[in-house]
């Protein structure tokens, strides 16, 4: 028999805003434990929750980057359930009128195009953190991340393999970086899952019982929950049973999802509105300010970049998906005359110097006016693409002025064509067999004599010359 | 408001009403929603529902930090603690 | 000097002339509080009263109040004073923060002595599910000061305090001040910050004041009233100075008297007081005018789903994870919860959770708490459409006087209808006050006086002229004749 594979994924996105959702607690990662709890983030008798005005901006943002509408007025609604690391006895989430509503995400599965609908994005507050290893008998309560702010983004169940769920959550993690609403930094739960799975026969329009696994927070993870949960699944009712509804955890190290023990998920949750907050409305004035600061997106841009500085599609996308890298090229092309060689330098030598370190350009030593200077330089003949590298690697490490690094190093490039004839002439008389095998057709010898030319110059020719020149004698 | 009703509001608050009590409660709060069922029987189509006397927005802060750390005095209030953490007994997930 | 039944304005007096120092006053208070057989508070702060007041007599301390004794209600949040909102689940909470009302009043240098007792979360109108034991009315031993703020009304009526804080979710300033023979008010819902008042219903819930008089309480409220950026729901219009127009001129006023709360059923006395109080206004000019609230027949049930409902969930917090008490001898997560809970919570709280619990579960929101905020918004606009015609609106404060204790608590039902006439304000949100009117029974009785969004000013308005105009305010009990 045949079976499809339905995925509808919820994704928190902790939103990188200072403080939190409802106090002015700081919302850094790492801190030592509940030093960063304010009396609001305890739940203290008393205490009242006022919303932070950065988190609406960041949510407003991913919903415009995404073509939702934005409820320029949303509520707040109480999420009632016992847990000890839920302060209040309730969450403060957004239940019958989200920020965000509707929407889509397209994404890209080996070369295959999708487009996966959103229902709503919505904000709410984050738990604090239960650590159940500390004692024996124990768990503790850690209660910096309670209050964070977090913005749901749940899909349509329109996902149908875990390599879909896994390029649609590829797509959502460039763009909320990209947007600067979120950091993206999974290993630290900053964006996390929960995959909704079921299965039915081909064809059939109802869709079967779904489990819900929680909480996954890495790419390779999701594709392996999904992966597991599809096959048992399959397993269940092909064994003639029924898939049970319930809430299920991914154990990374047994590779298997189990259900979760806790009642939790049993709960009736009572929502009702928060009656401590009023509604949020977004005026049309703080809408014109979020839409005019709003960011080109990465599509937009790459396109752009092709048609306007005529630079290779890969390089485009590549360029345009970073927003340092995309800000840097585009201080870049306005004094250069070559955006090309701009495009070709920060795409291959300059990439992998920053994934070698694994940073993001403006935390590089490179800054865009001595970028823009070695561009000169390489334009203007004075050194060779290949002294470039050279540069770039002594940039990286001490910051210098590219050239001072040409002046005092000597790498000016060898343009007089009588200093190169010379070692032209050199490197002929040194290699007479392979002068006797190019003769004789061997065309591919040609890069070798080029080689010799550079190494006897250390690099420093002037390649079109050098091709010029060799051509010429060597055909003589 | 049978049993099971009263058993599963009660897990849900985590209360328990005593044996002595159970009785009388129950017997309480059955009067207790027959008294506010009134509101059953009056119309209210296109009436929205008022959340908050308060028609006005909510207020928005700005996002900076102005809260300072007061783990030990947070702390010192809690039924279990160490230097760093409440304490609760072992959860199960 | 004997300072009891001094009221606000009199005790300023007596310190600005240096004819007492707030030394003797607070030493005085104390000596009173020791007396009393009330039980009006649960918890005392003489040590640090004490430093207030010799600071104040040195001339370290100024303010509007400065150097008066007054008391909180133990709801109130005060920085290192145990706060037990009468309940056991706090009995060793000591919060790190101070309430904005307390914040406001410390500000204007009144020394706050201790917390009052009251009924448990301020559920009950009777003072008698506090843990901390039942309140006795002063007026009356055997009876109840009414409540939830019974401590803060019986501590006033008793002249142990010149004034004491409160708060109404449903009556629970308006009925005690009436039950006890004293002024008291609570602002337009927003007009106090809610920032520090333990919350029970949280768009209910509102702050105020008890006084011995309607000018003393316009003078505290221009001190309990501000806006707060730390509530939400805080008004930010600009505030009135309630002192003001407290002596203008009642000429060709309107009262509006609600024509679907019949009083005929009440208690004799209590009808013949209210017609009494309307010809004390008559020959101060003011015209009667029948209003008519159609709805508020549903306010008691609107009351006891959306009140319920809000307190279920306000009240999760109190776990016995971060603070209050835990129960002993737990063996996980589950009984920490529910024998904390229980062994916290006295009867009243655990039924309003449970039925707040069942209004808002699975299958029943739309039936009863939607329902409910429908015909709040019913009830409220019966308030608007009333108010273009009159002035203020006039009721009794409660159907009687004080009642006997013990005698409600078998029927939560009977003891909801105490509040009959005072809940319709909380589910509008606007302001309403309690002066004392007259007897029942030998017991004082309350006249309720409530304004539309914002005018405060107008009901101490007409309660100070009708206090320059009557001496039922002056009347106190007679301590020596019933101790």
């Amino acid at each position: 028999m045949s079976w499809e594979t339905v995925i509808g994924l919820e994704v928190h996105a902790q939103l990188s805003t200072n403080t939190k959702l409802f106090s002015s607690a700081s919302t850094q990662f790492g801190s030592e434990p509940n030093t960063q709890v304010d009396l609001v983030d305890l739940g203290l008798p008393g205490v009242l929750p006022v919303v932070n005005k950065d988190a609406f901006k960041k949510a407003i943002r991913f919903g415009l980057a995404i073509k939702a509408d934005i409820n320029q007025e949303s509520t707040f609604d109480r999420k009632n359930y016992f847990y000890p690391d839920l302060p209040k006895g309730y969450q403060i989430t957004q239940m019958t009128k989200p920020i965000v509503e509707g929407g889509l995400i397209d994404i890209d599965v080996d070369g295959d195009k999708k487009t996966i609908n959103i229902t709503r994005a919505h904000l709410e507050e984050d738990a604090g953190k239960s650590i159940h290893d500390a004692y024996p008998d124990k768990s503790v309560i850690d209660l910096n991340r309670a209050g964070t702010p977090l913005l749901e983004i749940v899909s349509e169940p329109e996902i149908s393999s875990a390599k879909e769920a896994v390029a649609y959550m590829k797509a959502l993690h460039q763009l909320v970086i990209f947007l600067d609403v979120c950091d993206g930094d999974m290993s630290q739960g900053s964006l996390r899952c929960d995959a909704n799975v079921s299965i039915r026969k081909v064809g059939d329009s109802e869709l079967g019982t779904r489990t819900e696994i929680k909480n996954i927070n890495s790419f390779k993870f999701i594709e392996k929950a999904i992966n597991f949960e599809i096959k048992r699944q399959i397993k269940v009712l092909e064994s003639g049973e029924k898939v049970t509804q319930e809430t299920r955890l991914y154990d990374s190290g047994k590779d298997e999802t189990r259900p979760m023990r806790s009642k939790e998920f049993a709960n009736d949750y009572r929502y009702f509105p928060d009656p401590d907050l009023l509604p949020v409305v977004i005026s049309n004035d703080e809408m014109e300010e979020i839409r005019s600061t709003f960011p080109e997106l990465p599509a937009d841009k790459s396109k752009r970049y092709i048609s306007e500085f005529q630079i290779d599609k890969s390089e485009a996308e590549i360029i345009s998906s970073s927003r340092e890298l995309s800000n840097f090229f585009e201080v870049a092309v306005e004094s250069t005359n070559d955006p090309k060689l701009a495009a070709n330098l920060l795409v291959g030598e300059i990439g992998s110097l920053l994934n070698k370190d694994n940073i993001k350009i403006d935390e590089s030593k490179l800054s865009s006016n001595n970028f823009n200077i070695l561009l000169q330089r390489i334009s203007d003949g004075t050194i060779s693409k290949k002294i470039a590298k050279t540069i770039l690697a002594e940039i990286w490490e001490t910051g210098r002025n590219a050239d001072e690094i040409i002046n005092d190093q000597g790498l000016v490039q060898i343009q007089d064509e009588t200093l190169l004839e010379e070692v032209i002439i050199k490197v002929i008389e040194s290699n007479s067999k392979q002068v006797e095998d190019y003769k004789n057709g061997k065309d591919k010898l040609f890069g070798f004599f080029v080689g010799q030319v550079m190494k006897e110059t250390q690099g420093k020719a002037n390649p079109q010359a050098v091709n010029d020149l060799l051509k010429k004698a060597l055909n003589s | 408001m049978d049993n099971k009703t009263i058993e599963t509001i009660s897990y849900l608050a985590r209360l328990q009403l005593g044996d002595d009590k159970k009785e009388k409660i129950t017997k309480d709060l059955e009067n207790i929603i027959n008294f506010v069922d009134e509101l059953q029987n009056i119309d209210t189509d296109d009436i929205a529902p008022l959340a908050n006397p308060l028609e006005k927005i909510a207020p928005k802060r700005e996002d900076s930090v102005t809260s300072k750390s007061r783990k030990e005095a947070f702390l010192l209030n809690s039924p279990e603690s160490d230097q760093n953490y409440f304490i609760v007994p072992k959860v199960v997930e | 000097m004997n300072i009891r039944f001094k009221t606000l304005s009199e005790l300023k007096k007596l310190l600005e002339t240096k004819e007492i120092s707030s030394c003797e006053l607070v030493s005085e208070t104390f000596k009173n509080i020791a007396s009393s057989k009330t039980n009006s508070f649960i918890t005392l702060d003489e040590e640090r009263s004490l430093i207030k007041a010799r600071a104040f007599d040195e001339g370290k301390i100024k303010g509007d109040l400065a150097g008066i004794p007054i008391a909180q209600k133990d709801l109130f949040c005060t920085k290192n004073l145990r706060t037990t909102c009468g309940s056991r689940i706090l009995e060793n909470f000591i919060p790190p923060y101070d309430a904005t009302v307390v914040e406001n009043l410390n500000a204007a240098g009144s020394i706050c002595v201790g917390k009052t007792n009251m009924d448990e979360f301020a559920m009950g109108s009777s003072n008698e599910t506090s843990y901390y034991g039942t309140v006795k009315n002063p007026w009356d031993f055997e009876r109840v000061p009414g409540g939830s703020s019974g401590g803060s009304a019986a501590a006033v009526s008793e002249g142990l305090i010149c004034a004491a804080t409160g708060t109404d979710t449903g009556g629970s300033i308006r009925q005690p001040a009436a039950l006890c023979g004293i002024t008291g008010i609570k602002p337009t819902y927003g007009r106090a910050s809610r920032w520090g008042m333990i919350a029970f219903a949280s768009s209910l819930d509102q702050a105020g004041t008890f006084a011995r008089n309607a000018e003393d309480c316009a003078l505290l409220l221009n001190h309990i009233c501000s806006h707060d950026t730390k509530d939400s729901t805080s008004i930010s219009d600009e505030q009135e100075n309630y002192l003001e127009n407290i002596d203008d001129d009642l000429k060709g006023k309107k009262i509006g008297i609600v024509k679907e709360f019949d009083i005929s059923n009440l208690n004799k006395e209590v009808q013949d007081s209210f017609e009494e109080s309307k010809k004390i206004f008559e020959a101060l000019g003011v015209n009667f005018v029948e209003v008519s609230l159609p709805n508020i027949k549903l306010s008691v049930p609107t009351y006891y789903v959306v009140a319920p409902a809000e307190c279920s969930s306000n009240l999760s917090r109190f776990d016995g994870v971060k603070y209050g008490y835990r129960a002993k001898n737990i063996n996980n997560l589950e009984e920490l919860y529910i024998k904390s809970r229980s062994e916290g919570f006295g009867d009243e709280v655990k039924r309003r959770i449970l039925i707040g619990t069942y209004v808002l579960s699975a299958g029943f929101y739309d039936a009863y708490y939607k329902k409910a905020q429908q015909s709040r918004r019913m009830i409220k606009n019966d308030f608007m459409e009333a108010f273009k015609d009159v002035d203020i609106i006039m009721s009794p404060s409660s159907p009687s006087s004080a009642f006997k204790i013990g005698s409600k608590t078998e029927d939560p039902i009977e003891m909801y209808l105490e509040d009959l006439f005072t809940i319709s304000a909380n589910l509008a949100g606007v302001p309403a006050m309690s002066i004392p009117h007259g007897f029942a029974y030998g017991l004082p009785i309350g006249l309720q006086l409530m304004g539309n969004y914002l005018e405060e000013s107008k009901i101490l308005n007409f309660a100070h002229q009708y206090q320059k105009n009557s001496d039922w305010h002056i009347k106190s009990p007679n301590l020596e004749e019933i101790s």
